[in-house]
């Protein structure tokens, strides 16, 4: 496949995953750290939505889906798939645990991203391409604009039923 | 052959936590709990600790893997119920999630 294509199609299958799974785990309800809370209500200053804030100020704190996403891409690629997204799964664990983060969200991230790289390798998309894809998913939430990633963010959870009922 | 010793390291992992009674999922809301159980992380670690075994090349594609995925699956259950909670503590104090603060 088309090396262009094939990093557009993998951002936007990585960006559903990381956010799907994230907002399904409550990063939205909830601050996981002090550190999280702090990004949150930054962002609500700033313009943004609390809930959204606090998705972002998670995902930040703690390795959670994006970070298994993203380690499960390059663990793929290094060591294989899809044994790599096993041992990334087991690590991501552990880091989510120092992180003081139960680690359901970094976990499943890392398995189901290990699932859909196997899957679409039958379609010509390499491991390669989803670490590049999942560069340009989290630039999207955490480099472009936070007030407005954080609004789409709060809308999500809403709509999942994980809004914060933090004021 | 490799499938057969996944199956048997998690399956493993999975009747010894039980036999040590970890509970086979964690209490509701899962998102929010921190009890180790059956599924998570015992099965997690043994599918995570199996790929290491089998990636570092100490399986030997004869019927000692089988053996050996049984003694990850052992480990793992004996390391998830005696061991986790002391190396990863839950966060107590000023480090406590939000929530975990409310409930007490």
């Amino acid at each position: 496949m088309n090396e262009i294509l094939g990093i557009a199609i993998a951002a936007v299958i990585s960006w559903f995953n990381f956010v799907i799974i994230d907002t399904w785990m409550g990063l939205p309800e909830a601050p996981g750290v002090k550190g999280a809370e702090a990004i949150g209500r930054d962002i609500k200053k700033r313009g943004g939505d609390l809930a959204g804030g606090f998705f972002q100020g998670n995902i930040v704190c703690s390795p959670d889906a994006s970070a298994g996403t993203l380690l499960a891409s390059i663990a793929c690629f290094a060591i294989g798939t899809p044994e790599g997204g096993f041992i990334a799964a087991a690590l991501v664990y552990f880091g989510n645990r120092i992180c003081a983060d139960p680690g359901y969200a970094g976990t499943t991230g890392a398995l189901t991203i290990t699932i859909i790289i196997a899957a679409a390798s039958y379609i010509g998309l390499t491991p390669v391409m989803f670490i590049a894809g999942m560069m340009i998913a989290i630039l999207t939430i955490q480099g472009l604009h936070h007030p407005a990633s954080s609004k789409l963010l709060g809308k999500i959870a809403q709509k999942m039923g994980r809004y914060t009922e933090i004021e | 052959m490799l499938y057969i010793v996944y199956i048997i390291a998690i399956g493993s992992a999975m009747i010894l936590g039980l036999i040590l009674k970890l509970p086979l999922l964690p209490e509701r809301p899962m998102r929010q709990s921190w009890t180790t159980s059956v599924i998570f992380p015992t099965a997690v670690l043994a599918l995570g600790f199996t790929a290491m075994v089998s990636k570092l090349g100490y399986l030997t594609s004869t019927n000692i893997d089988y053996l050996i995925a049984l003694a990850i699956g052992i480990l793992t259950a004996i390391f998830c119920k005696f061991i986790l909670e002391k190396l990863l503590p839950k966060p107590s104090g000023e480090e406590a999630p939000a929530f975990m603060e409310e409930s007490h």
